[in-house]
């Protein structure tokens, strides 16, 4: 891998080549990651804070995540360690994709990229399940302080499911941030299945192995690692912690 | 093949390699894959523990559980975005700008988050929130204000039926 081969500091910045090593796409691809890092990073930040200014009335995620498709039992956070799984599983089956494109192995690129979009479909669905079951909230539901527009007061009722102003489950802000947060990481899992089905029937076409190199997987690879990556932090901000 | 590059050096096909280097990077890739698997069932078995033990919140289970997740996030920046394989001076320009900023945040967080949920400032804070929201009750209430207070009922009797 001449790519890798550490080069003398005078030489790499006199010009005609890359400083970095790496590709135009490449790079720029890591710079709209790091842009993208520190949107997640802001909006962790601003959960962590207000976590910290409530910290007795927040509610513990295995109180909350408790259900299973298919399963009448009480299982916390079984789903959501699931979901990790399909997901980092997802990412393996990713690299593994990238690392057939540099032995220019079609067959195996189409293969591996194949389970990577199972996996991210598989991820979506999930999410859809999981906000269903936090939407909908439980039969008996609880007593929560709602906001009276008529009064201007705090008045109990009881509160099914979790909404944009009421949660059943513990101040409103904690729902606020789930959808938020989860909202935007799945929007881009779903944006990165999309874009992983169109360089998907590029590899078919035989698009890559045309122009010599599959280096558009690589790159496609970076933004779902990157995907996988953020939510290995909202899985542990939102759901252990 | 590109055409327009002229003798500038082409990096898309630097990063091609052989047979034997692909299955020994395939095993480097699996073992990183089976660590982060057994660092996340680690962790949902202490989250599942933790309830029942009087772990929940506290200090040692948190910063247990921040340091499983950066060691996680370092295995999947450094092996399965390859970063740990580019030169040094990509992963300074990667990593650097973001480390500084989010230790800030960091910071942040914590100084004001503390702060702000010390009793005494809360109760300041949300006689704050309080006014705001009353400002805003009184601007909107003669125009959806009512209605939507209104559906909100009618939701929870239907749900109360089943």
């Amino acid at each position: 891998m001449s790519h890798s081969t550490e080069i003398d500091s005078k030489e790499a910045w006199s010009g005609g080549q890359s400083p970095f090593r790496v590709s135009y796409g490449k790079m720029m691809m890591w710079f709209f990651l790091i842009s993208d890092a520190l949107t997640f990073g802001g909006l962790l930040v601003s959960y962590g804070f207000i976590r910290h200014k409530w910290p007795e009335a927040w509610p513990k995620a295995e109180h909350v995540f408790t259900h299973f498709p298919f399963v009448e039992q009480h299982l916390p956070l079984a789903y959501v360690g699931l979901m990790t799984f399909i997901l980092i599983m997802s990412s393996v089956t990713m690299v593994l994709a990238v690392e057939a494109g540099h032995r220019n192995d079609k067959k195996k690129v189409i293969v591996w990229m194949f389970w990577t979009i199972v996996g991210g479909a598989t991820f979506v669905g999930s999410q859809a399940w999981e906000w269903y079951h936090f939407i909908h909230g439980t039969a008996e539901g609880a007593l929560r302080q709602v906001w009276d527009m008529e009064t201007g007061k705090y008045v109990e009722q009881i509160v099914y499911g979790a909404n944009m102003t009421v949660n059943e489950y513990g101040p409103a802000q904690f729902a606020n941030y789930f959808f938020f947060i989860t909202g935007f990481h799945g929007f881009h899992v779903f944006s990165g299945v999309i874009i992983n089905l169109i360089i998907f029937l590029n590899v078919i076409k035989g698009t890559y192995e045309r122009r010599g190199h599959y280096e558009m997987i690589e790159k496609v690879g970076l933004y779902w690692h990157f995907v996988d990556l953020v939510w290995v932090f909202v899985f542990t901000f939102f759901y252990l912690l | 093949m590109s055409e327009f590059h002229d003798d500038y050096p082409q990096y898309e096909l630097m990063a091609n390699h052989s047979e034997e280097e692909g299955k020994k990077i395939r095993r480097t890739l699996w073992n990183v894959f089976w660590i982060m698997l057994a660092i996340t069932i680690i962790e949902l078995i202490i989250g599942s523990m933790a309830p029942s033990h009087g772990w929940s919140g506290t200090a040692w289970l948190q910063f247990l559980f921040i340091g499983l997740t950066v060691v996680k996030a370092g295995f999947i920046v450094m092996a399965f975005m390859h970063l740990g394989h580019e030169v040094k001076f990509m992963k300074y320009v990667v990593l650097l700008p973001y480390t500084i900023f989010m230790l800030y945040g960091i910071f942040i967080i914590l100084n004001e988050g503390i702060y702000s949920g010390q009793p005494v400032n809360k109760a300041k804070m949300d006689h704050i929130i309080i006014d705001q929201q009353k400002a805003l009750t009184n601007h909107d209430l003669h125009h959806d204000g009512a209605a939507a207070t209104e559906g909100h009922k009618e939701g929870h009797k239907e749900e109360a039926h089943h």
